[in-house]
């Protein structure tokens, strides 16, 4: 293990390229686009949660003055391909709701879409979709798991014969059962997280247009993956991958919403195609909470037994996760990775699980930055409780069952293996850093003036660079320009992470030439190389270890034609800010501009076997889980009163290896980190029993905001990873560690006084409800 | 369904359009003026990033109509750098701070932000999170925001005393 | 989300508004700030064929100060009235309720007349009226009247003007005296709406005894409401603290709020008696050091 040197510009806090334009409202976003006859389009949403349609009469739209088409899905169902995301598209086991570009014979929740039309406005067409008369007959909806599993429940897909999307598990395992019987402590809960929405604060939205005579579909989206899009595009129109060009431009956060390319922005191309002229639909906010992919909604039954010192000696894992009506992307690949991950850091050496994924009819599930991290919110959870009922600080109880920096690769009971992490080590650093003797010293003293203080750790190992389908792939395009500038092309694509700067920094660091004559191009499907898109916490792991290949390469080729021009051997170059120099002689020196000029004028005459070519490309493959870890601890106090719950110090201790530039990791914890706080303390989707939306507007689902979030203290350890760049990947971690640390520590302040909370979102109502039950 | 001939300032600039009642300011700017810089993330009042100033007073542009804009002075968020492209103190304290990652909600921070300065220039920590508690952003945890509101008040002070 | 279409209208008087709305009747709306009703026209919750724009209405802004009131223009914008030392002075009650409406991006552009008119039961603005007994004043073609904040405040989103009617000001009552004032509220973050919120204000004696207390609450009804039974246990009484808390508790008793996504009714309760405890400690506290 060694802590890596910062270069020249990896590992610098490197201020932003994408910055001047966004701060001067120069960036360009989806709806900024604007393209000559362009249309706008409104989508008509069911209002019942289950109904059949009986008739849709769109007469009175279709009169509208302004209004240019209103399209149903007897309209534009059929002929479709299917909808589904490559990775399901592509896996003939999967199991896929029966998804269509529009709800056409029946709807499945409150917000499916009924019919699309397009107007010469956004708020023409809002008039012309008020119009749309659908005809329903309501049917029983079951909106929550529970109800979903009842005996005689209601089937949200009646073709699929049952509302279990997958249940999976274990065999039943007799000395499992048997360690539990004669542990000397066993705990069991049932843990409840809640139903988030990821909420990017750009929308999702879409501009396509299509060219009936060249057979040419354009695309400008807001999307986490261009080239996904263009996959999925080309399969439900029909078209080949040819025809289909997708562009980004800036966008404005997706936290997995818009990592695979959803039904609306697949049925306005569709409906553009079918129209011939192009057409613009930007979700409004509202749209935005109803229907975009919710996220989380997870329940278990979580057992643990450990021997009289704390020792961790199996656990059960019983999970359902709510799939909704139409999930995006891997529903039934979720479920089970929970339970795969659930030991985490930690020795669990015997485990038995069971995961099963449950339809409902509410919005679909989807990916929000860590889907799986449920096994943290579990594990953690348990481990407090555990904590509690053995007498063992919590604190000591994880050292005692951490898995150590040493002890690696470990392979977890469940199969899966992790190496090169350092949870043993981040866990002291929080500890140190939050003092932690020192608190429960202010704790006990608050304790005795009538105050509840907590303390709550959250530590996690996070798989990042999941290779899943073409997820484990991307390539990036390294070119000297003919002046000596450098661009590279990448196939993945930023929605905030500041790729356009650390990959400039690879790039720079290994090209040898200034960082500020890198420029990044991403986000085109014409320009750029094929990339699985920015998700999953994979960027930095396989586009950076791309890049900085492709950078290797035109190093090679940049010192082989200055080789020549020097008169020198290859081997004694080096390259420096765009300068390539004989070592030790530095004036004897060619410019990278001279070198591309040598290369881009015939007239130089290179000799044969000297480049001809300053351009490569890097294609980087993994075929397992890179993994960083962190620990995250964070100190409450809970207002007896009013249940609120005030965030003291909240401290991380992270290795995410090495940092290609500490502002940007830094930042991407920060923000992390605040999503869980607010997904433990204030968001929350919520359904009624009969299964109509209750928070559709920002008043009611409640983001966090500054003056609620805490000053958040980073503590680096930093390790190589396990790739020649030495990066683990980081993006996802701060909401996973975020949501167990603050849920524990709720949990520690209440259990002074004996009250007990395990079902979040943990708002004011709820702990005076626990303080009440307990007389406190 | 009526139309309104405006004519406002826009930038330091006199502009003019035609809008229905309807129209927001902000879809004004964005749609009649090709200013797209000022963003709409939620259009109910909620989220700030479409904030702009009207005769000096930092608004939510998705709350007022283009026709109430009849006569004002408006500056958006293209309206503070140079014309260079130097940035505002503001806009510099933002980078400099990493106040800012998808960008989406940044516009209406920075002019937040701007006129929050003028009112208190010398905010506490706890002020500046009440300050900028009108503005949502899912990306940055609100970390950089707030040393890039502390930075751009230390440094508009400095220029004060040294001016 | 873009509202239905509706006609702008701009009178520059106070009479030519109330022609306008006597002209469209139920099919006309006042628009003042428009920070409550703009969002309802967006999200389609509400419609109306005709808007009455009052902010170019001259008449309609200011703040002026008698001996014993204060009045405030129906248009006067909100942040101008929190930043108004003749407000703090003359009704220190509103300069401490008006920080806490929304974000000051809202009370840039929401007006005073507005708040009230619009009649939320959980904002501030109407609570102080109801609280210290304002008097508004409306306006219409059939001439101008009067109206008593216990009378003004007919239910949720609901008041005593006529559709025909518009607000033009409101005089608040200037309390003289060793007086205090507190105000205190919860929400589930800084901004919103609150959950519970009380408004109070004490008169003592020399020799500390209440002479005078209003208290009022937000979030706990259809509409802001007087705590009767609060004042009535206070009147009169040099309270110490449990005799606050039993004020507080009598005075919780007498209400009854409701469950809805954000608070249960008990929720309500307990924090409602908690900040009326609160507020009218931190009155008294005020009061006696004045």
């Amino acid at each position: 293990m060694s802590a890596p040197a910062a270069g020249r510009y990896v590992g610098q806090a490197i201020q932003r390229k994408e910055d001047p334009r966004l701060l001067t409202g120069h960036g360009r976003y989806v709806d900024d686009i604007v393209v000559p006859r362009m249309l706008h389009a409104a989508f008509v949403r069911s209002d019942l949660p289950s109904a059949r349609i009986t008739a849709i009469d769109v007469s009175a739209a279709l009169g509208l003055e302004g209004v240019s088409a209103v399209f149903t899905g007897a309209d534009l169902n059929p002929g479709a391909g299917t909808m589904q995301p490559s990775m399901m598209a592509e896996n003939p086991a999967a199991v896929v709701a029966p998804l269509t570009p529009l709800a056409a014979d029946d709807v499945r929740f409150v917000g499916d879409p009924v019919a699309i039309v397009i107007a010469e406005s956004r708020a023409l067409a809002e008039d012309a979709a008020e119009l749309v008369v659908v005809d329903y007959e309501p049917r029983d909806a079951v909106a929550s798991m529970e109800a979903a599993l009842a005996d005689g429940a209601p089937l949200v897909h009646p073709e699929l014969g049952g509302n279990v999307a997958s249940d999976l598990a274990l065999p039943e395992d007799p000395e499992l059962e048997a360690i539990f019987a004669s542990a000397a402590h066993v705990v069991t809960e049932r843990l409840v997280q809640h139903r988030h929405t990821p909420t990017p604060m750009e929308t999702r939205g879409v501009v396509a247009s299509f060219d009936p005579v060249t057979d040419q579909l354009e695309v400008w989206l807001s999307t986490q993956g261009p080239h996904e899009a263009r996959r999925t595009f080309a399969r439900v129109s029909g078209l080949p991958e040819g025809h289909v060009h997708v562009r980004m431009g800036d966008v404005g956060g997706g936290f997995g919403q818009k990592f695979f390319t959803p039904r609306e922005e697949q049925t306005v191309v569709l409906a553009a195609k079918r129209l011939g002229a192009p057409v613009k639909w930007i979700e409004d906010r509202r749209e935005n909470l109803l229907a975009a992919n919710h996220a989380r909604s997870d329940v278990a039954t979580v057992s643990l037994a450990l021997d009289a010192d704390g020792h961790v000696l199996a656990a059960k894992l019983d999970h359902l996760e709510e799939a909704g009506a139409w999930p995006v992307g891997g529903t039934g690949g979720v479920g089970p990775f929970v339970a795969m991950l659930f030991p985490g850091p930690y020795r669990i050496p015997r485990i038995w699980w069971r995961s099963r994924v449950v339809w409902t009819n509410t919005a679909g599930r989807g990916a929000y930055r860590g889907p799986w991290m449920f096994e943290s919110v579990a594990r953690e959870q348990m481990l407090d409780v555990a904590a509690r009922a053995t007498g063992i600080d919590p604190l000591e109880l994880r050292r005692r069952n951490v898995v150590g920096d040493d002890e690696q690769p470990y392979t977890m009971a469940t199969g899966m293996t992790f190496s090169a992490t350092t949870s043993a080590t981040t866990l002291e650093h929080a500890a140190r850093v939050i003092g932690y003797d020192d608190f429960r010293a202010e704790q006990a003293r608050a304790r005795a003036e009538g105050r509840l203080l907590g303390l709550g750790i959250g530590l996690y190992i996070e798989p990042t660079s999941t290779p899943a389908a073409t997820l484990g792939v991307e390539a990036a395009t390294v070119r000297v320009e003919s002046g000596g500038g450098v661009t590279v092309f990448l196939g993945t694509a930023a929605h905030g992470q500041s790729i356009e700067t650390t990959m400039a920094q690879v790039v720079a660091e290994h090209l040898g030439v200034a960082y500020e004559d890198v420029r990044v191009v991403q986000g085109d499907t014409d320009r750029t190389p094929f990339g699985g898109g920015t998700g999953g916490s994979r960027t930095a792991v396989i586009a950076g270890n791309a890049s900085r290949e492709a950078a290797l390469k035109v190093r090679e080729m940049v010192v082989g034609v200055a080789a020549h021009l020097l008169e020198a051997a290859p081997e004694d170059l080096e390259v420096h800010d765009g300068v390539v120099s004989v070592r030790g002689t530095p004036v004897r020196n060619v410019s990278l501009a001279a070198v591309a000029a040598a290369v881009h004028n015939a007239g130089t005459g290179l000799p044969p076997d000297v480049p001809r070519l300053l351009e490569a490309t890097g294609r980087y493959q993994t075929s397992s889980p890179t993994w960083s870890n962190a620990c995250h601890i964070c100190t409450v106090e809970v207002d007896r009163i009013t249940g609120q719950v005030e965030i003291l110090r909240y401290v991380v201790s992270e290795d995410c290896g090495r940092m290609l530039n500490p502002m940007v990791v830094e930042g991407q914890v920060h923000g992390g980190v605040v999503q869980g706080i607010g997904g433990v303390l204030y968001e929350h989707f919520v359904y009624d029993e009969a299964g109509n939306p209750l928070t559709t507007t920002f008043l009611d689902y409640l983001l966090p905001t500054a003056a609620e979030s805490p000053r958040i203290e980073i503590d680096h350890v930093v390790t190589d990873g396990p790739n020649p760049e030495g990066v683990k990947g980081m993006g996802e971690g701060g909401a996973i560690g975020s949501v167990p640390a603050v849920v524990n520590a709720v949990a520690d302040a209440l259990a002074q006084v004996g009250a007990t909370v395990t079902e979040q979102p943990i708002t004011p109502v709820r702990v005076v409800e626990a303080l009440e039950a307990v007389g406190a | 369904m009526a139309e309104h001939h405006i004519r406002c300032t826009v930038n330091g600039q006199a502009r003019r359009g035609i809008v229905e009642s309807r129209t927001t300011l902000a879809d004004f700017l964005r749609e009649g003026l090709g200013l797209t810089g000022t963003h709409l993330a939620c259009e109910h009042g909620v989220c700030g990033a479409c904030t702009v100033t009207v005769d000096g007073r930092a608004i939510r542009s998705c709350l007022m109509l283009a026709v109430q804009a009849e006569g004002a002075t408006v500056t958006t968020v293209e309206g503070l750098a140079g014309a260079d492209g130097t940035l505002s103190p503001v806009q510099q304290a933002f980078m400099d701070a990493h106040g800012l990652q998808c960008g989406f909600c940044t516009p209406g921070f920075v002019m937040s932000v701007t006129a929050f300065l003028e009112a208190n220039p010398d905010p506490t920590d706890a002020e500046i999170r009440e300050g900028i508690s009108g503005n949502l952003c899912r990306c940055t945890g609100y970390q950089g925001i707030v040393e890039a509101v502390r930075l751009a008040a230390t440094r508009r002070r400095a220029a004060e005393v040294g001016a | 989300m873009k509202a239905a279409p509706f006609d702008h209208h701009a009178p520059e008087t106070v009479a030519e508004a109330a022609a306008l709305l006597a002209e469209f009747g139920d099919e006309a709306k006042v628009l003042a700030g428009g920070q409550s009703l703009l969002p309802l026209l967006s999200l389609r919750l509400t419609r109306f064929e005709h808007l009455v724009d009052v902010h170019r209405v001259v008449e309609l802004h200011g703040i002026t100060r008698t001996d014993d009131a204060l009045r405030i223009g129906a248009a006067t914008l909100q942040a101008e009235a929190e930043h108004d030392a003749v407000v703090a002075g003359a009704v220190p009650l509103l300069a401490r309720a008006l920080p806490h409406i929304g974000h000051f991006q809202i009370r840039n552009r929401g007006t005073v007349g507005g708040s009230l008119a619009h009649a939320d039961p959980a904002s501030e603005l109407p609570t102080v009226a109801l609280t210290l007994g304002a008097t508004f004043e409306a306006a219409s073609v059939r001439g101008t009247r009067e109206i008593a904040a216990d009378d003004f405040f007919t239910g949720t989103w609901s008041t005593a003007l006529a559709e025909d009617e518009i607000l033009v000001g409101t005089r608040f009552p200037v309390w003289a005296g060793r007086t205090g004032y507190g105000f205190a509220e919860v929400a589930r973050r800084h901004g919103d709406f609150a959950l519970a919120g009380v408004a109070a204000a004490v008169a003592l004696d020399a020799d500390d005894r209440i002479t005078r207390v209003a208290v009022g609450m937000l979030g706990v009804g259809a509409t802001p409401v007087r705590v009767g039974a609060a004042e009535a246990a206070l009147v009169g009484t040099v309270p110490d603290g449990a005799a606050l808390a039993e004020a507080a508790r009598a005075g919780m008793a007498a209400l009854d709020p409701a469950d809805d996504l954000h608070a249960t009714a008990a929720y309500r309760r307990r924090v409602g008696a908690h900040l009326m405890e609160t507020a009218l400690g931190a009155a008294i506290e005020e009061a006696r050091r004045g």
